[in-house]
């Protein structure tokens, strides 16, 4: 009898031993999930982010309805560079849109012509007037490739308002975890500046803003709005004054030329010239004939 | 660096650089691949030989298309050059070049067959004043092209 309630007790004590170690491995599971930002049940997520995608351990923008404002672009750590985003058309024609070469932003709209989620972007995106974008912005919606969607279901859904790329490699260039995914690419840093998921469009058009807005704030490092980029107000410093260089010596005008040193107005408008003279008129580069 | 493809035609895009290959529906007759490429953003409407493009392009732009002609221009003697141009000096650009006339800018157009069709390679600088910094543009472009014999297009649904 002693031996047996001996035993009974040895049996107890281990599988008490066993039961504290798996709530233990149980609790790291959970510590280690939370701090990789899952969130699975986690009460004070509920009703304030929707799937909002991260990176490093900061969320990113696009929050829903009625939370505590997402962080801007600017507050967000940088993103990481954007690719070019090269593919097919839903027609079979070829298309790449380079993000860097525009001093506006691009918003690149993972859609999926199946989810149910992406009808209403579909839509929304190729409305005019529906999402208000700032000026200088382009909307560019790209799904995977022929190899992952049917191009005939694509062009269904596409009008042809808004450019579509169809692109498995920018899902895993822009590591796309699913759709609908969006990414914001400012043009001047060739930097992703904004990415995640949003439940409606006008989230889509308060994120561009928000970041064009950071862009133009004193202090930040973008090209100032209003500056074309690759225009002479784009240069700037050594790049300015070579272009500046380049353009005078082509009109024949070296250092040291003396009407680079105007003394008097005559200097600078000799023989009579109108004041301000009539110049060259860009009117003819208007001309809309489609050549 | 991405490269796009259609067509018959393919590109391996310099940095900064982006671009389309497609064919416009016919209305009357048959028309035949364009392909564009610019440093710039390409507005969606732009016109065969950059109409609406160049117009937005900025001083530091390079716009360029590779327009192929119907197969009734084979072996006119407008396309007797066999092959694109390998390099472009900066005195092949000029201003009279220009299919649509823009200040400052400057403009050259090559006609030649290559892989057995007629094409012209037309390409606008943003700034002739500009030129020795942006012809190696387009040179770069120009050796990034391809262009097989035969204009293939996209395979149509197959049977898995």
């Amino acid at each position: 009898m002693v031996a047996l309630v001996l035993v009974s007790t040895f049996v107890v004590l281990v599988l008490g031993i066993l039961v504290a170690g798996l709530l233990r491995s149980h609790a790291d599971i959970l510590r280690s999930l939370h701090d990789l930002g899952a969130g699975v049940g986690d009460p004070a997520l509920d009703g304030q982010t929707q799937s909002v995608a991260a990176h490093g351990s900061a969320a990113v923008a696009v929050a829903a309805p009625g939370s505590a404002a997402p962080p801007s672009p600017a507050q967000s750590p940088p993103l990481g560079p954007a690719a070019t985003v090269a593919g097919v058309t839903p027609s079979g024609d070829a298309r790449a849109f380079s993000v860097t070469n525009t001093d506006g932003f691009t918003l690149l709209a993972f859609l999926s012509s199946g989810c149910a989620t992406c009808a209403g972007f579909w839509d929304a995106l190729q409305r005019p007037g529906v999402v208000d974008l700032p000026g200088r912005s382009r909307t560019v919606i790209v799904t995977k490739g022929p190899d992952r969607e049917v191009p005939s279901e694509v062009r269904a859904v596409a009008n042809g308002r808004v450019p579509v790329v169809m692109s498995t490699e920018a899902w895993i260039d822009y590591q796309v975890p699913g759709s609908p995914f969006f990414v914001l690419v400012d043009g001047s840093t060739g930097a992703k500046v904004g990415q995640g998921v949003a439940s409606h469009v006008g989230q889509l058009a308060d994120l561009v803003r928000r970041a064009e807005h950071d862009r133009n704030a004193p202090g930040t490092t973008g090209a100032p709005a209003g500056q074309r980029r690759g225009g002479d107000a784009g240069l700037d410093g050594p790049a300015r004054e070579a272009a500046a260089d380049e353009v005078l010596r082509a009109a024949g005008i070296h250092p040291g030329d003396p009407s680079l040193y105007p003394r008097t107005l005559e200097d600078v408008f000799p023989h009579g010239t109108p004041f301000p003279p009539g110049g060259s008129s860009r009117a003819n580069g208007t001309a809309a004939a489609r050549d | 660096m991405a490269t796009i493809g259609a067509h018959g035609i393919t590109a391996r895009l310099p940095d900064g650089f982006e671009g389309r290959i497609f064919v416009r529906p016919a209305v009357v007759g048959s028309t035949y691949p364009v392909a564009q490429f610019a440093t710039f953003a390409l507005p969606e409407d732009t016109g065969d030989f950059g109409s609406g493009a160049v117009s937005v392009m900025g001083p530091g732009d390079v716009f360029a298309t590779l327009f192929e002609y119907g197969p009734e221009s084979l072996g006119t003697a407008l396309f007797a050059r066999q092959g694109r141009p390998a390099t472009l000096s900066t005195t092949d650009f000029s201003p009279t070049m220009l299919r649509r006339g823009i200040p400052g800018q400057s403009g050259t157009q090559w006609f030649f067959t290559e892989a057995g069709r007629p094409f012209s390679f037309y390409a606008v600088l943003g700034s002739h004043a500009l030129r020795a910094s942006l012809v190696p543009r387009v040179n770069t472009l120009l050796g990034a092209l391809g262009v097989s014999p035969a204009a293939s297009d996209t395979p149509g649904p197959q049977w898995n």
